[in-house]
């Protein structure tokens, strides 16, 4: 009886070849006929090819372990040799065991960081452009979309200048002393005859002084007495050495509403010159439903604000405050119903003394440019100094 | 060394190395190491994975090389970098986090590296089967067949080594203990198959 190390010795000896010819062909016969022995001598392959293969791999692995170890061998003959040239210790060369770790860690995550850092910084933009935005659209008093009537004077001033110097060529005179000429302009009128004027809270807003001046550039200073934000109103004083008092108002102060329809204008200073417009009542509410104010289709620009606005009679009837920006022609004027309440209630509260408002309207009747004739001595720039 | 050397083409580097010209086979070791480092350093590896991935895929070329079952539709460079570029996705799938987004910087075609990796693959895990089967064989019978089949000692320097009285007795020795590997590996081996 043969043991399995039997076998795998003459399995052996046939695979060298080292068999005996009949020894050989009594083997293969068997293979050819026994099915058991058949798959006993191919395990026996199976587990001799694997070893050798497997001696082979090892051997491979070696091998190339080798070659790397012979490469990696030159790099580090190739960097040692710099300080021999140099004559000096390099100390860029030899790199401390965090460092590598970080440059490793560099290599590896550097288009990650760079991502990283980009959002970022574009997030840092991002934020501080909208917070300059927003800024912006608040500095406006008004809501979005709403456009408060005052004018900046810096631009026209340029203009200004080079009038005055045009025509201090012509006299042959020395030029002026510069005057300030303000940063913001909008219009006011007269309140009572002694002195009390009205124009539009945002106006004179962040004001340190005011000037008063009528159509002959004739300046009074003022002061506020009072201001109403909510309604867009404010109360001035001329306070002036000058000043001997406006005369008689030619206009009444309405203190019920006035009708959708009723033609209505204004007079005001969006320019250096006294500006005529007019149109009609369109709407007895303001911007987003606002009851405090009337809607009217009168063209107004920058520097109308303030404005006084009389209907066909010569009755005021509002004070000109803004424009919708996007829509045609809609533009805003507080009721005089709001300025009344409010002089009523100064006047109970005695602040600055009383005020004698104008009971007679004597414009009604007359036509419109006899009424402008007449009006246009109780119109005034208010020019704002910040 | 690497200058002055003769350079070969494609064909003469699978010519040289199936004939076992060792010389050939390093230079093309160091002819296309520096790619493959660059490529696993590009993909969050370190300077080492790179060598070890890169030494597992020239080891999976010289093997089809050596059986002669090699089919190269391609340049060698790209059969390289198929076949290295899909060790490293698999690494890095073990590793996680970044399994999946790999920057390419060398045309990545179909080289049939796909196949030979799975061939490979499968060879790996025999001779984990087999390094598994010798580590539970057990002294002497270990270093005998280690020493014959994977070190090419001859019989005789076996017998020497072990200090068996003559040739014969290492033989039989010898074929004791492959009897003893053959169910140590087959059980194994058979049982990772049942999986």
């Amino acid at each position: 009886m043969m043991t399995e190390a039997d076998y795998y010795a003459l399995f052996e000896a046939y695979r060298v070849g080292q068999l005996p010819a009949p020894a050989r062909a009594d083997l293969e016969r068997r293979l050819a006929a026994d099915p058991d022995f058949a798959l006993r001598f191919a395990e026996f392959e199976e587990l001799t090819g694997t070893l050798n293969a497997y001696g082979h791999r090892m051997a491979t692995r070696r091998k190339l372990r080798a070659i790397q170890a012979e490469m990696d061998q030159e790099q580090t003959d190739i960097a040692p040799a710099a300080p021999f040239e140099t004559q000096a210790p390099q100390p860029m060369l030899r790199i401390s065991r965090t460092e590598r770790r970080l440059r490793e860690f560099w290599s590896a995550h550097r288009a990650t960081v760079a991502v990283a850092a980009s959002v970022a910084f574009l997030a840092v933009m991002a934020t501080l452009f909208g917070v300059e935005l927003w800024r912006a659209s608040v500095k406006q008093p008004s809501l979005y979309g709403y456009t408060v009537l005052r004018r900046e004077v810096e631009r026209i001033k340029r203009n200004q200048r080079a009038m005055n110097r045009a025509i201090n060529q012509i006299d042959g005179t020395k030029p002026a002393e510069e005057v300030n000429q303000g940063k913001f302009s909008g219009t006011g009128f007269a309140l009572t005859a002694d002195g009390y004027l009205v124009t539009s809270y945002h106006v004179i807003q962040g004001a340190d002084s005011l000037l008063i001046e009528d159509k002959n550039h004739q300046g009074y200073h003022a002061e506020p007495v009072f201001t109403d934000v909510a309604h867009d109103l404010a109360i001035l004083r001329i306070r002036d050495r000058k000043f001997t008092g406006f005369g008689r108002l030619p206009y009444a102060f309405k203190r019920g509403q006035s009708d959708l329809g009723e033609k209505v204008y204004t007079l005001g200073y969006p320019r250096e010159d006294l500006v005529y417009n007019d149109g009609s009542l369109s709407a007895r509410s303001g911007f987003e439903g606002d009851t405090a104010f009337y809607q009217i289709s009168i063209p107004v620009n920058p520097g109308n604000s303030g404005g006084p606005l009389l209907d066909d009679r010569g009755n005021l009837i509002g004070v000109v405050s803004g424009r919708q920006a996007d829509a045609q022609s809609a533009a805003f004027a507080t009721k005089s119903s709001y300025l009344m309440k409010l002089v009523d209630s100064l006047s109970a509260a005695n602040a600055g003394g009383a005020y004698r408002l104008p009971r007679t309207n004597v414009l009604a009747g007359a036509s419109r440019p006899q009424q402008l004739r007449r009006l246009q001595d109780f119109v005034f720039v208010v020019k704002v100094y910040e | 060394m690497g200058k002055g050397q003769p350079s070969y083409t494609d064909e003469e580097f699978v010519a040289a190395i199936r004939r076992g010209d060792d010389r050939a086979l390093a230079q093309l070791y160091r002819l296309h190491q520096p790619m493959i480092s660059h490529f696993v350093l590009q993909n969050s590896g370190t300077e080492d994975e790179a060598k070890d991935v890169y030494q597992e895929g020239v080891m999976v070329f010289y093997e089809k090389i050596r059986e002669g079952s090699l089919e190269l539709s391609c340049q060698i460079k790209t059969y390289l970098y198929a076949v290295c570029r899909r060790l490293w996705l698999k690494r890095l799938a073990e590793k996680t986090r970044f399994g999946g987004r790999i920057d390419d910087h060398e045309p990545f075609l179909e080289t049939g590296a796909e196949e030979d990796l799975m061939v490979a693959e499968e060879r790996d895990r025999r001779f984990a089967t087999m390094a598994e089967a010798l580590n539970r064989l057990g002294e002497p019978c270990r270093s005998l067949i280690e020493g014959f089949y994977l070190l090419d000692k001859s019989m005789q320097q076996l017998t020497t080594d072990f200090g068996y009285t003559n040739a014969d007795n290492a033989k039989n020795q010898k074929y004791k203990c492959l009897v003893r590997l053959k169910k140590l590996f087959f059980t194994s081996y058979k049982e990772e198959e049942s999986y």
